[in-house]
């Protein structure tokens, strides 16, 4: 186990003493072991940093490692790479492999290929099975294996009788539904958002009424149900209200956005470029402000990645047969510091990537303080970089971002032992 | 030794869609068009202008007339020809738009013409070969030279685009003609207006300056022009409307409804005509209507662009991307 001095750290950690203090801090066997100012140690090995600050270990909600079946787009070495290098030591990634991870098997096989890593890997189990809708899978032995909620990633069910009887089950659990929400009948294959831009396109639209719909029904479903369920990338302003209004009668939801949602609109595909694909589309710069007042209101609880990394034969075709996704681990936090520098505090931004998804998960939070397991990311929150194919630890490159000037910048992590630096 | 058009420049080196057009690029089209209509209807039609220039034709999904339309240009202008046709099962089994694109970057081709099913398919195509690329249709997207040659039509009728009305009429969502048409006509200071069932008209369609009417009898009261267009069932994954016989009842042109407005409506179909759907058989073939000269027209238009993409080969090489 690294053992490791960090030198003058500004600590961000609501339930740390030491909040918002400069401080040095003695990470030995991979527990906190000291936090104070100029600590002697001869041994450790020291890190420093200009404007170094250090939070819990961040936490995205939503990644596809694509491992197994999908290999060549990523597997689940090549993700936990990528999650260290922006600056997460735990993740949640989704069951859309082949076959999908929908039974005990593929859940361990997620398990004990990730042990050991300075990335806590923690698989989430299909809903049904083969994501079709139809049956609902064994989640209790998948829980006991270690997965933590249940989703049926971007194939939603669309039924409304089997989720329900999803929501029922579940309770026996206690884990929460991971709910993508698209009435598909509505979006019909749809490429892009329904506006102005997808007329001068042409391409096929997605009208927001194909999530705010699902968005009434989920909500009317668990609230029937008594379950809880979460959101996991809202797009629509209106899909917002909605939640809003729901939040104030007390059920148990909660709600994330992808991180480039907040950094693109539709206007950004008037090139057809299919790195700007993503599901949900691109909206509005209408739906951003809603989405980003949403977040400052805590009406959103968490941002995440959708990290959905794509090989090229997927993405460099044309518009319409090309793959949604966009690999998002190494920018999420670039993306929050720099779009949202005005919205939400440091403070706030790792609320949503580090403590709230690990709230929702029902995950220990990790905590800045001596005795506690070093669970921890290093970073500078206004350091000014530019994003570089050399940067990408993923397999793969289909990120709008690459060239692009970020402000906050993710240095290193420390969890389970090990001290991993990204580049910097 | 006829004589050519004076050759001024256009703003864009590929034809990609109106929309990147500017309204002097268009009047630059229109004045070649001129030119080369008046010279393809000399004894001698043809011109030895793209001698050196080989154009691939690229149909990637069925055309019979604009392909035919295009292969006429280019042979009045004397370019070399290669066709390459793929139905799109034959694309499914192989190759992909990327090794197509490497194959032609190989064969060293000027100019491509292509028609794809996807929309961008030529934008993709501009962006990873140097040659010049004219889009003859991309899925729902564009299909600039109708969009032209139907102004150019109105313009010829006429005598101007600016002010006039123009309806066009039927399957607005899934039709690359109505944007391009829509593109150009409103470029050129006409009003338009479109009409058909409201599941195949865009929600924000209004966003392009268009007014939007349902009611048939209304839109022709109104217009100087109707564009009528195909009904595009191949386009159609999920029903749109109930039958082809319904349809018709509300949105079919024939005879009765013409003669019941008390002026003369010009009418225009970009074809294949669905006779008695779309357009009664009466009304394509009667004096109203100018599809004919639709088709004369596109020859010229198409004679007009490639002659005036090919004055910008070798102009920006080195701003492209090989891929």
């Amino acid at each position: 186990m690294d053992t490791l001095l960090v030198r003058s750290a500004r600590i961000i950690d609501r339930n740390s003493p030491f909040h918002n203090k400069k401080a040095d801090v003695l990470i030995e066997g991979g527990v906190i072991k000291e936090i104070g100012k100029k600590i002697q140690n001869i041994t450790a090995k020291e890190y420093e940093s200009d404007n170094l600050h250090v939070s819990p270990g961040w936490f995205d909600m939503q990644v596809h490692f694509c491992d197994p079946g999908y290999e060549y787009k990523e597997d689940i070495l090549s993700g936990i790479e990528a999650a260290a290098a922006g600056g997460f030591t735990g993740v949640a990634c989704m069951p859309s492999t082949l076959p999908p991870l929908h039974n005990k098997s593929g859940i361990e096989y997620v398990v004990n290929k990730a042990r050991g890593a300075p990335v806590d890997v923690f698989p989430v189990g299909a809903i049904t099975h083969k994501l079709e809708g139809k049956e609902i899978n064994e989640m209790y032995d998948m829980h006991r294996s270690g997965a933590i909620a249940f989703s049926d990633d971007k194939n939603p069910v669309q039924d409304a009788g089997v989720l329900i009887r999803a929501l029922l089950y579940v309770k026996t659990i206690g884990c929460p539904l991971l709910l993508h929400c698209e009435d598909k009948s509505i979006s019909n294959n749809g490429d892009i958002n329904e506006g102005v831009v997808n007329v001068f396109l042409g391409l096929r639209a997605t009208p927001p009424l194909s999530e705010e719909i699902m968005v009434a029904r989920n909500i009317q479903l668990a609230g029937y149900a008594g379950s809880r369920i979460h959101f996991g990338t809202i797009s629509s302003g209106q899909s917002v209200e909605l939640i809003a209004a729901a939040r104030k009668t007390g059920i148990g939801l909660s709600a994330g956005i992808a991180a480039h949602q907040i950094a693109l609109d539709e206007t950004h595909l008037t090139s057809f470029s299919t790195d700007l694909k993503v599901n949900p589309p691109l909206r509005t710069g209408k739906d951003i402000r809603v989405l980003k007042k949403a977040l400052a209101e805590n009406i959103i609880d968490v941002i995440c990645s959708d990290h959905t990394p794509e090989d090229t034969e997927s993405k460099m075709r044309e518009f319409d047969t090309a793959a949604f996704g966009i690999t998002g681990l190494e920018t999420l936090f670039a993306l929050c510091t720099t779009f949202l520098g005005g919205t939400l505090s440091v403070t706030e931004i790792i609320d949503k990537i580090a403590v709230n998804p690990r709230k929702i998960l029902n995950l220990e939070v990790p905590v800045i303080s001596e005795g506690k397991k070093a669970n921890c990311t290093f970073f500078d929150p206004a350091r000014k970089w530019t994003f570089k194919t050399t940067d990408i630890r993923s397999k793969s490159r289909n990120t709008p971002f690459i060239n692009r000037e970020f402000t906050g910048k993710p240095l290193a992590i420390y969890n389970n032992g090990i001290f991993r630096r990204g580049g910097e | 030794m006829p004589d050519l058009p004076v050759k001024k420049s256009l703003s864009v080196d590929h034809l990609l869609g109106v929309n990147d057009l500017t309204l002097e690029d268009i009047e630059i089209i229109f004045s070649t068009a001129d030119n080369f209509k008046e010279i393809i209807n000399r004894p001698i039609r043809k011109v030895p202008t793209l001698r050196d220039i080989t154009i691939a034709n690229l149909f990637f999904e069925e055309s019979t007339r604009t392909r035919v339309s295009f292969e006429l240009a280019e042979k009045r202008l004397s370019a070399d020809i290669i066709n390459f046709s793929a139905s799109s099962s034959s694309v499914k089994k192989g190759e992909t738009l990327l090794d197509t694109v490497r194959n032609i970057l190989a064969m060293k081709v000027e100019m491509i013409v292509i028609r794809h099913s996807s929309p961008g398919a030529p934008h993709f195509l501009a962006r990873h070969i140097n040659s010049r690329v004219v889009n003859a249709g991309d899925g729902t997207h564009e299909h600039p030279t109708q969009g032209l040659l139907d102004a150019y039509s109105i313009r010829e009728k006429l005598g101007s685009v600016k002010d006039k009305k123009v309806a066009i009429i039927g399957d607005i969502l899934h039709s690359r003609v109505a944007l391009s048409n829509i593109f150009c006509l409103r470029k050129l200071g006409a009003e338009v207006t479109v009409c058909g069932p409201p599941t195949l008209i865009p929600k924000f369609i209004d966003s392009l300056g268009v007014s939007v009417e349902y009611n048939l009898r209304k839109t022709l009261q109104w217009c100087d022009v109707a564009n009528v267009l195909r009904i595009q069932l191949e386009r159609q994954n999920i029903r749109y409307f109930p039958s082809l016989r319904e349809y018709t009842m509300l949105f079919g042109i024939n005879r009765e409804i013409l003669d019941s407005l008390d002026k003369e409506v010009i009418i225009m179909h970009p074809g294949p005509i669905n006779r008695g759907i779309e357009l009664s058989s009466d009304v394509a073939d009667s004096g109203q209507s100018i599809i004919l000269d639709q088709v004369e027209n596109g020859v010229a238009i198409r004679m007009a662009v490639l002659y005036l993409l090919a004055g910008r080969i070798g102009y920006s090489d080195a701003n492209a991307q090989p891929s």
